[in-house]
């Protein structure tokens, strides 16, 4: 949830290799609607700041809430790039905002909402009730048989298969990926890369029992990888650089030869 | 009213609280989870490194087992710890390890053959066994004897907490998250639940339940630098406060790590120097052998953090507008092992530095951490002055910790305590002793004291401004109740804290918007946050004494004879300004490891007067059970087993094992 | 969820392949076509004797135009099922249209706006393409360089032969491409820079069509604009009627134009 934080904002900047005197004066344009509210009405709100050196925009809204806006409504929890809490439109781009250097864009920066997540206030969207339904249809979890005993020595795995299925596993649920698709803005019911990443990785997991023909069940038809028309907003826009188009591109081969 | 009803309420969706709530749905109660934001974005997802547990299956893990992991805690811990609580936890983290792994989380595995390694700023090679191969690997990580942090990558928390995560769905556990608890519905000694607040809404609601876990995680916001996630403010643990029931214990054993990035305060993991990072001074010199021979860049957290900002103080820091810092060089790893194994690492500095680890030093310096602190509990996890409620993970003072957490046991103790808290909650709501026998007229008071409280925030047109308090809270602990303490500024720090809280009844919030209202939550936690803050410093104030991770300069002694003791800490009168503080005698004689040398840092502390007596009793037991074998010798020092829940007894199967006895 | 609950159609799974299919088909197809017509630039004769070849003059002692009219049915067929099983991607109401179009527009991301060209072009197909093979196959017999020269010119039929080159040229192209990225082809160990590599593949292939297409049909014009003043009038008619009369023709012109 946001909360006020100003913590680090007064000192924080950026590297001894970065530090730039910047002396720029921000203009940031912040798309502005709360739903609860009967007479608020989407708007943009401009807000000016000083940039300061190695300023994030987690630095500059709060910075905002602080002097400004007391209601401005945004989500931060690691603002390390790790939570996935801040993805939100960054000139029009899906990405984190907490690890968006203000050195990295113009002097006038738009901000709005993830679209495809429903609207909490302001900045904020519920991607997290989205991940959960998405996680309940897909099943995303191991589906073993066997039982496991604590006390005895794990199953042993291939350390480059262990590795291979961390890199699937690295997704952090941001929305990212769903908002930069032009498929899941169009039709809601699509599972989107998201989706379709942890399908690839139960996939990838010896742990799992599920078998080709399980996972057609899940995802084989237009909501799920038939869907994906390959636009690659994903592919381009994810923050952990998750091998999404390969992925899909897997997922729908095997698909296929299932079908 | 809205009133919704629950065997088990768990408060907090990260690992500690989503382990515990799989562990009572799987014993038959119903559960509901409440967290602050979606649970996957729990701040245990930040966890990099690793998690502890002795399954030595490694070559530099060969030889581990429960009691030398035992040892490191409670050395690590400077016995501050309560042992039978370290011999529980120690015991259960392997099976944790094995379950987790069992459920998906992609642990690093041993890959046979020779590889290189750095270690102590040397290239060596390290040869895995046959036998080994495919098990679950460890690192290096400060304050251990053997190599035994289990990692992936070093994004382990995350990992963990995705698994859990996907478990409690497939549990069919649910989730609400957005969901603030402001109070806990308690009378006589005995809590029923909680008045939540609806984060989207802003609505209230009573949740009332037999057994309540808080699994809030940390207080780290309360300081200006901290590695914690901004919502790791320590309003969880502040419930339990605020009952004037439940106490905190060791509120003042805050950690800094050593190496957070400067000046964002972003961690770098322990990883970087278990891998075989070094530390540099603004020389580039390599500092810590100089004050610590033996373990170096890999002694406890407490110590290498003191030492970095004694090394600052000598003027050895590099200078910079954000303060002074020295630099953490992981270039000697080589490339390919950073961008594999420390790749958050490498994103953070890429973001954060605009640096390339693989050939810059990073900047870092000690920064705010871990709280040992937390709800004092017993080893089942129930607080011992208010039946009912529970706590694990971070915001409990289990007391497995101490005043120092060895790195890899944090994110252990999350799963572990939450297995064995969550067999003990279902324990109790299996038995009469859960019953509720509480009006609704009880739920309708606190319901309406804490809708009274919003209202007086929007309704009153205060004039303190709570940004303002807040920036002061953080800078008065940063500056006055950081790594090296002193008496006078403790007390500075006590008095005007409690200024603050005086001033904080007089805030008003402008904002009037339906929904969440972030000026009004900024409002409502802060006197929570002052609260807290408040144990801290007063309980540093009055321990004069130097353990773990608090030193203080004008008692820079361990003083076992008049401090081996818990602080605990209580909020009797809503109206008080300060509050009450209480001491729990730690049991010399019933210890298996008696107090002694850390084996690093000073050796200089005070004896227990008991230490001499139970040394000797120990010493005489170990003769007495030369021949028998390592458990037999365990049980006789110290019975713990009977502690655990009856699941968790059995012994842990190691590949060595296979050679010898099982 | 293990096989208690009724297996899953599989038709998505036949209809995502096959639309993938005929447009594979199609693109290369249309590759071949264009190095034929192309053949223009070569001088008529060129041209004729490549038509000739498509009326089976390599097989047969004598020219079959009910081959090419049979072909062109052929690629009518696939054209139209293609068209069909890309309908279901295409935005079905105008507030998806509008979402698809803000989202692009607020993004700026090439192959989400690709995708809209593909949309766009596709859609423009329907009536241009559908005019091409209608003639096709009804009138294979006037596919000579100088019937369709005349076509080009009198019939007033270039400008729809330049909006047709264009959308199949960007369209084709970017088929080929998004396929390749689709299904995970040609995009070996490291798929991000292969998909660059792709992608300036695509852009050097829409060029080259490109040209190569404006040039042939320039060629056709030049011809056309010839025998305007022989004929002055529409080429059908005088296809049908008079060949014989006119020497500096040759016989049935065959071929086919883009």
């Amino acid at each position: 949830m946001s909360t006020d934080s100003p913590v680090d904002s007064t000192s924080l900047s950026t590297s001894h290799s970065s530090r730039v005197a910047s002396g720029r004066r921000l203009t940031f344009k912040i798309l502005r609607h709360n739903p609860r509210d009967p007479d608020s009405h989407p708007h943009m709100a401009t807000f000016e700041l000083d940039e300061t050196p190695g300023m994030t925009l987690f630095i500059a809204l709060n910075a905002i809430r602080d002097e400004y806006a007391p209601s401005l409504q945004f989500d931060f929890v690691c603002r390390a790039g790790i939570c996935g809490s801040c993805g939100m439109l960054i000139d029009g781009r899906p990405g984190l905002a907490c690890r968006t250097l203000t050195q990295t864009l113009g002097e006038e920066i738009t901000l709005a909402p993830l679209p495809a997540f429903k609207l909490i206030g302001d900045l904020s969207v519920d991607t997290g009730q989205w991940m959960r339904g998405m996680s309940e249809r897909l099943e995303t979890w191991v589906h073993g048989q066997q039982e496991i005993d604590p006390d005895r020595l794990e199953e042993r795995m291939e350390p480059s298969l262990a590795e291979e299925i961390y890199e699937l596993d690295r997704c952090i649920e941001c929305g990212c990926c769903v908002a930069a698709c032009g498929t899941a803005l169009m039709r809601e019911d699509f599972v989107g890369a998201v989706g379709l990443n942890k399908i690839a990785r139960f996939r990838l997991d010896p742990r799992d029992d599920r078998t080709d023909a399980d996972y057609y069940e899940l995802i084989g038809d237009d909501d799920g990888v038939f869907g994906c028309m390959t636009l690659l907003g994903c592919q381009d826009v994810c923050p952990k650089d998750l091998t999404l188009q390969t992925q899909i591109a897997f997922l729908r081969r095997r698909m296929i030869a299932t079908g | 009213m809205k009133l919704v009803y629950t065997d088990v309420l768990v408060i907090g969706g990260g690992l500690a609280g989503m382990r515990t709530a799989i562990g009572v749905k799987q014993r038959g109660q119903d559960v509901i989870v409440l967290s602050l934001v979606p649970a996957k974005r729990s701040h245990s997802a930040a966890a990099q490194g690793g998690m502890q547990a002795s399954l030595g299956s490694n070559a530099m893990g060969r030889g581990d087992n429960e009691d030398v992991h035992f040892g490191d805690t409670v050395r690590g811990s400077d016995w501050g710890a309560d042992q039978q609580v370290v011999r529980m936890f120690t015991h259960v983290a392997p099976k944790a390890i094995r379950e987790l792994a069992g459920w998906g989380v992609p642990w690093n595995r041993v890959q046979k053959g020779d590889r290189e390694s750095v270690i102590n700023a040397e290239r060596v090679v390290i040869t895995e066994s046959e036998a080994a191969h495919g098990l679950i690997t460890a690192r290096d990580f400060g304050g251990t004897k053997k190599w035994r942090t289990c990692y992936t990558s070093d994004g382990t928390g995350h990992a963990m907490l995705f698994t859990l995560g996907d478990q409690t769905v497939a549990n069919g556990i649910p989730v609400m998250e957005r969901m603030e608890a402001l109070a806990l519905i308690h009378d006589a000694g005995r809590c029923y639940g909680a008045i939540v607040r609806d984060l989207i809404t802003g609505e209230l609601t009573a949740f009332v339940s037999r057994a309540t876990v808080i699994a809030t995680g940390g207080y780290g916001r309360i300081y200006k630098v901290s590695t914690n996630g901004i919502i790791c403010e320590g309003t969880g643990v502040a419930l339990a406060l605020e009952t004037g029931r439940a106490a905190l214990g060791n509120m003042e054993a805050v950690q800094f790590h050593p190496t957070a990035i400067v000046p964002a305060g972003i961690l770098t993991t322990e990883g970087c120097r278990g891998d075989g990072g070094i530390l540099r001074d603004v020389d580039g010199y390599r500092f810590m052998p100089d004050y610590e021979p033996e373990k170096k860049e890999l002694a406890s957290r407490d110590v290498v953090s003191r030492r970095m900002t004694e090394h600052i103080r000598k003027g050895k820091g590099v200078k910079s507008p954000y303060g002074d810092h020295l630099w953490l060089d992981i270039t000697v790893l080589g490339r390919a092992h950073v961008e594999k194994n420390l790749r958050e690492v490498t994103d953070i500095c890429r973001y954060f530095l605009g640096i390339d680890p693989a050939v810059d030093w990073i900047p870092v310096r000690p920064t705010q951490h871990y709280s040992m602190g937390g709800i004092r509990t017993d080893h089942t996890g129930q607080s011992q002055t208010l039946k009912g409620l529970f706590a694990c993970g971070e915001s409990a003072c289990w007391d497995m910790h101490g005043f120092n957490r060895l790195g890899g046991n944090s994110v252990a103790e999350t799963v572990v305590a939450g297995m064995i808290v969550a067999e003990f909650i279902a324990d109790f709501c299996a038995s009469s002793a859960s019953d509720i026998d509480i009006s609704t007229s009880l739920v309708r008071d606190f319901l309406g004291r804490e809708q009274g409280k919003l209202d007086a925030l929007m309704k009153t047109s205060g004039t303190e401004s709570v940004v303002a308090i807040r920036k002061r809270m953080e800078e008065i602990m940063i500056d006055k109740v950081g790594i090296f303490r002193t008496g006078d500024e403790l007390a500075e720090a006590v008095d005007e804290l409690e200024q603050l809280l005086e001033k904080s009844r007089h805030i008003g919030v402008a904002s009037q918007e339906p929904g969440a209202n972030p000026e009004l939550v900024a409002a409502y936690r802060l006197p929570k946050m002052l609260k807290v803050a408040l144990c801290v410093a007063l309980g540093a104030r009055e321990r004069k004494e130097s353990r773990g991770a608090h030193f203080r300069e004008d008692y820079p002694q361990r003083n076992d004879r008049d401090w081996l003791k818990r602080t605990l800490a209580t909020w009797p009168d809503e109206a008080d300004s300060l509050p009450h503080l209480d001491y729990e005698a730690i049991d010399v004689m019933g210890m298996e490891m008696p107090p002694g040398f850390r084996g690093y840092g000073v050796r200089n502390h005070i004896d227990h007067p008991d230490t001499p007596e139970r040394a000797a009793e120990v010493e005489r037991v170990q003769a007495e059970h030369a021949d028998a074998d390592r458990v037999e010798l365990q049980r006789a020092l110290m019975p713990f087993e009977e502690l655990l829940p009856p699941r968790y007894r059995g012994p842990n199967q190691r590949l060595e094992d296979d050679t010898h006895e099982h | 969820m293990k096989s208690i609950t009724k297996a899953k159609s599989r038709m998505p799974a036949r209809l995502d392949l096959l639309q993938s299919l005929s447009g594979l088909v199609l693109a290369l197809f249309m590759w071949f076509h264009m190095f034929f017509v192309a053949s223009i630039l070569l001088g008529a004769d060129a041209f004729d004797r490549v038509a000739g070849w498509m009326e089976g003059s390599l097989i047969f002692e004598q020219t079959y135009p009910v081959i090419v009219s049979m072909a062109a049915m052929g690629v009518f067929a696939l054209f139209v099922l293609h068209a069909l099983l890309a309908l279901r991607k295409f935005p079905s109401s105008y507030r998806q249209y509008r979402t698809f179009h803000d989202h692009m527009k607020r993004m700026g991301h090439e192959d989400t706006t690709l995708w809209f060209v593909q949309v766009f072009t596709g859609f423009a197909m329907f009536f241009l393409g559908s005019v091409h093979l209608y003639i096709m196959m009804t009138r294979p017999d006037t596919i000579g360089a100088y019937g369709s020269a005349n076509r080009v010119v009198s019939e007033w039929m270039w400008p729809l032969y330049l909006l047709l080159l264009l959308a199949v040229e960007l369209h084709g192209s970017i088929g080929l491409y998004r396929l390749a990225v689709k299904w995970g082809f040609l995009t070996g160990s490291n798929p991000v820079e292969s998909r660059r590599k792709l992608k300036r593949a695509k852009w050097g292939v829409t060029v080259f069509f490109l040209a190569l297409g404006l040039a042939s049909l320039a060629a056709f014009i030049k011809i056309g604009l010839t025998q305007q003043d022989h004929f002055g009038q529409p080429v059908l008619s005088w296809a049908s009627s008079v060949p014989a009369e006119h020497p500096m023709l040759p016989v049935p012109p065959l071929g086919e134009l883009s």
